[in-house]
């Protein structure tokens, strides 16, 4: 290799670098690198300007964008119950069964073991009816409210009340002339989307307030993208 | 207390499923989550649904936190997945790098684009008009002040592979720039 070729590749590989050393999250061996290359090299410093100019513009423009809403805090935090730690759709069956095994070898009455049965039956049953809400729908597949070829209304993600009953929650479907599109996702979570004109922003949220006070079908909505 | 031992700290209470350490950790981490993903799919609104997806994420994962990295950097990988996951459903073009010098389509040529806008802004349209890797790598080494290590931890990819994809990057941008009449001279 030449000499000016080996300048060359000394100067690109500090210049890779200059962009760390601007935002001091060098190590000190390349730290001390640039700073030695920089001290031999003053036209170089020429490039930090560069750099210093990039970096003020990237910086203005992620400010520019702002801050979340503030409901987005709330909206995440009151979607908890249905993403409790470690327990996916899945898990939460496990569990279910977990517990079921437990209480058969359990010393407990009979009446306790067919609770137990019926409740994690309730949970299977539930599960099986939502698919069944969705596979009934020509096609046997998911499908958007307005069909395939574009997504109309809204979408929102919702978990179902443990106890909800498949004919509430039909009901409920139909009363907000809503269908379920996908589902269940990790942590027992369903999408569905609602027939309506209005995809404004105080039109998504009055529809989540509207499924979260339905307390005894819904047991969480969050807004989806559509 | 360093702020990444702080965050470590509250990693370890949510996993424990305390309600309040998310909170917490949502009032540190939730502005640069929006923004770092807002960036990457061009759309507040949907920024949002992201940002809530990744805080959702970190509360069912916890407990999976190894602690080998600063928990900030754990959340942007999180983000950066959710959003190039969101980007790949779109399947929208928007960061085709054929647009290259397209800011002149827009209206003006280069001269009087200068006349009305000055450098700084002429510069931010330029890195906004930058492929999504490009403009990524960009922003988590310039505004989220993240190390090579860090970067390579987000994107998954080598650290070498980091220092020339921002190399490239920068070099972009000066094509973009001298593209709408601002000739930096380098490279």
């Amino acid at each position: 290799m030449t000499d000016t070729s080996l300048a060359d590749a000394e100067r690109e590989e500090i210049e890779m670098l200059l962009p760390w050393y601007i935002t001091g999250k060098l190590d000190a061996h390349d730290r001390a690198r640039v700073e030695a290359y920089l001290a031999a090299h003053p036209e170089a410093a020429r490039q930090l300007d560069l750099v210093r100019a990039e970096r003020a513009e990237a910086v203005a423009g992620n400010e520019a964008l702002g801050w979340p809403s503030p409901a987005a805090t709330e909206r995440i935090m009151g979607s908890l119950p249905a993403a409790r730690p470690g327990l996916g759709a899945l898990g939460m069956l496990r569990g279910g069964l977990q517990q079921l095994g437990g209480l058969f070898m359990a010393p407990a009455t009979g009446a306790v073991r067919w609770a137990a049965v019926a409740a994690v039956l309730v949970l299977v049953v539930q599960t099986a009816v939502i698919a069944t809400l969705i596979s009934q729908r020509p096609g046997g597949s998911y499908q958007t409210a307005s069909g395939a070829a574009g997504a109309t209304g809204i979408a929102l993600l919702v978990t179902f009340a443990d106890d909800a009953k498949a004919t509430a929650i039909s009901q409920l479907l139909a009363e907000m002339d809503a269908v379920i599109v996908d589902g269940p996702k990790a942590g027992g979570v369903y999408k569905i989307r609602l027939r309506t004109e209005d995809r404004s922003q105080p039109a998504r949220e009055a529809l989540v307030r509207k499924l979260a006070e339905r307390r005894d079908v819904v047991r969480a909505v969050l807004p989806s993208r559509d | 207390m360093s702020r990444a031992a702080q965050d470590a700290e509250l990693i370890r209470r949510i996993a424990a499923g305390e309600e309040a350490a998310l909170r917490a950790l949502l009032a540190v981490h939730q502005t640069r989550v929006f923004r770092f993903v807002a960036r990457l799919v061009g759309n507040e609104a949907v920024a949002e649904e992201v940002m809530s997806e990744v805080f959702l994420e970190v509360w069912r994962n916890a407990a999976r936190f190894e602690g080998a990295s600063a928990p900030g950097t754990w959340i942007l990988s999180i983000a950066h997945n959710r959003a190039v996951s969101r980007l790949r459903k779109r399947r929208e073009e928007a960061w085709n790098e054929d647009v290259a010098g397209s800011l002149q389509d827009e209206g003006d040529d280069p001269e009087v684009a200068l006349q009305k806008a000055d450098k700084g802004e002429v510069m931010r349209r330029c890195i906004d008009k930058l492929s999504a890797d490009h403009k990524t790598v960009i922003d988590l080494v310039y505004y989220h002040e993240l190390s090579v290590s860090e970067v390579s931890e987000v994107l998954k990819i080598p650290e070498n592979t980091v220092k020339t994809r921002m190399f490239y990057a920068r070099k972009k941008l000066s094509e973009l720039l001298k593209a709408n009449g601002i000739d930096r001279g380098w490279p």
